[in-house]
């Protein structure tokens, strides 16, 4: 059979428009609460020890990825410091649409941590950034801090 | 935005309903703008435009002599495309309907406040085959004096309101000579 309706550019295409309301709130629960805490009140990043396996998570979490044990006791606070792990120089934003200024983003390797944390590099040339850089968290004055990652407004070389 | 109760304790921690609102924990809130724009085709988008003209319109298989409201471009019985349009009346006979004490929101309606119960119904429209027809509301009747097999005509928006929509039928009512009683 031949097409009933031809058409070239899905705009031509007569529809119907709707809206799907979708309301969100996200709360960070209990280990997740405490990390923010921790950002938002006594600027340090919080992990969690797992003594049994050797082993430092960021965020902190209640159970140890490994051995499954309890470790909710053991948050440790991590400091800013870190060194960058990876990154990456983006010229596009989300949508495709070239940037005036690059951004940079970096997985986070925070000193006596096992893990990541990625977040934003600022105040550093985009050449200058190499894997092992040590950097620190720059955070926002306390006022406008609201209990979120993006009260760390980027990391930056270390000084000293 | 409005924080429910049972937003609130559907999650997997015990949180309180008071815990978010008295900001007791942190809250990320975020709020996607999610749109879509659904393709109608042919047959539907002929059929809404037609009803914002204040028109119904079907679409008939030659095979099968059917005339089919709502339209489609293929008649599913005989397994072939349908062949013309055709305007069908924006009259019919009350096929089967529903007295609901329930809301869109699944809210209980006040009845007894004097909130009308919702009277949705499957109308099949005169000019149509036996059996073909649309599910709409029923308004200017009592609920009870709904019966199956009642004559019934659409109440349409007038045009300036119409926007192509199956909404442009605002209710359809009782035909005028059923309505008297004693009949």
């Amino acid at each position: 059979m031949a097409l009933a309706e031809r058409i070239h550019r899905t705009i031509d295409a007569t529809h119907w428009r709707g809206e799907i309301p979708l309301n969100y709130i996200y709360t960070p629960g209990r280990a997740g609460e405490q990390f923010l805490r921790a950002l938002l009140d006594e600027e340090t990043f919080l992990g969690a020890r797992c003594a049994a396996c050797g082993v430092t998570y960021v965020p902190a979490r209640i159970f140890c990825e490994r051995c499954f044990a309890r470790i909710e006791d053991s948050f440790v606070k991590l400091g800013k410091r870190g060194t960058v792990h990876a990154f990456t120089v983006s010229h596009e934003t989300f949508d495709g649409v070239r940037k005036e200024e690059p951004s940079i983003v970096a997985l986070i390797k925070l000193d006596g941590a096992d893990g990541v944390v990625l977040h934003r590099l600022g105040d550093v040339d985009p050449g200058d950034v190499r894997v092992g850089l040590p950097v620190e968290a720059v955070f926002k004055p306390k006022k406008d801090r609201q209990g979120s990652i993006l009260d760390v407004r980027h990391f930056r070389p270390a000084k000293g | 935005m409005e924080i429910t109760k049972e937003m609130v304790e559907r999650t997997a921690t015990a949180l309180k309903l008071e815990d978010i609102t008295k900001r007791k924990v942190l809250t990320t809130p975020w709020q996607p703008k999610v749109q879509y724009a659904w393709d109608d085709g042919p047959a539907i988008g002929r059929y809404l435009a037609e009803l914002k003209n204040g028109r119904i319109i079907a679409r008939t298989c030659r095979k099968c002599r059917r005339i089919m409201i709502p339209p489609r471009m293929f008649c599913e019985l005989c397994w072939r495309p349908s062949d013309d349009w055709t305007f069908v009346k924006d009259t019919g006979v009350v096929n089967t309907f529903v007295i609901s004490h329930v809301d869109w929101k699944a809210g209980r309606l006040d009845i007894k406040g004097g909130e009308r119960p919702l009277t949705p119904a499957v109308i099949e429209i005169d000019g149509a085959s036996a059996g073909m027809g649309i599910l709409h509301m029923l308004d200017e009747v009592d609920p009870w004096q709904i019966k199956i097999g009642m004559k019934v005509q659409a109440v349409w928006k007038p045009q300036a309101e119409r926007q192509g929509a199956i909404t442009d039928i605002r209710y359809f009512k009782p035909l005028a000579p059923e309505r008297k009683r004693g009949k």
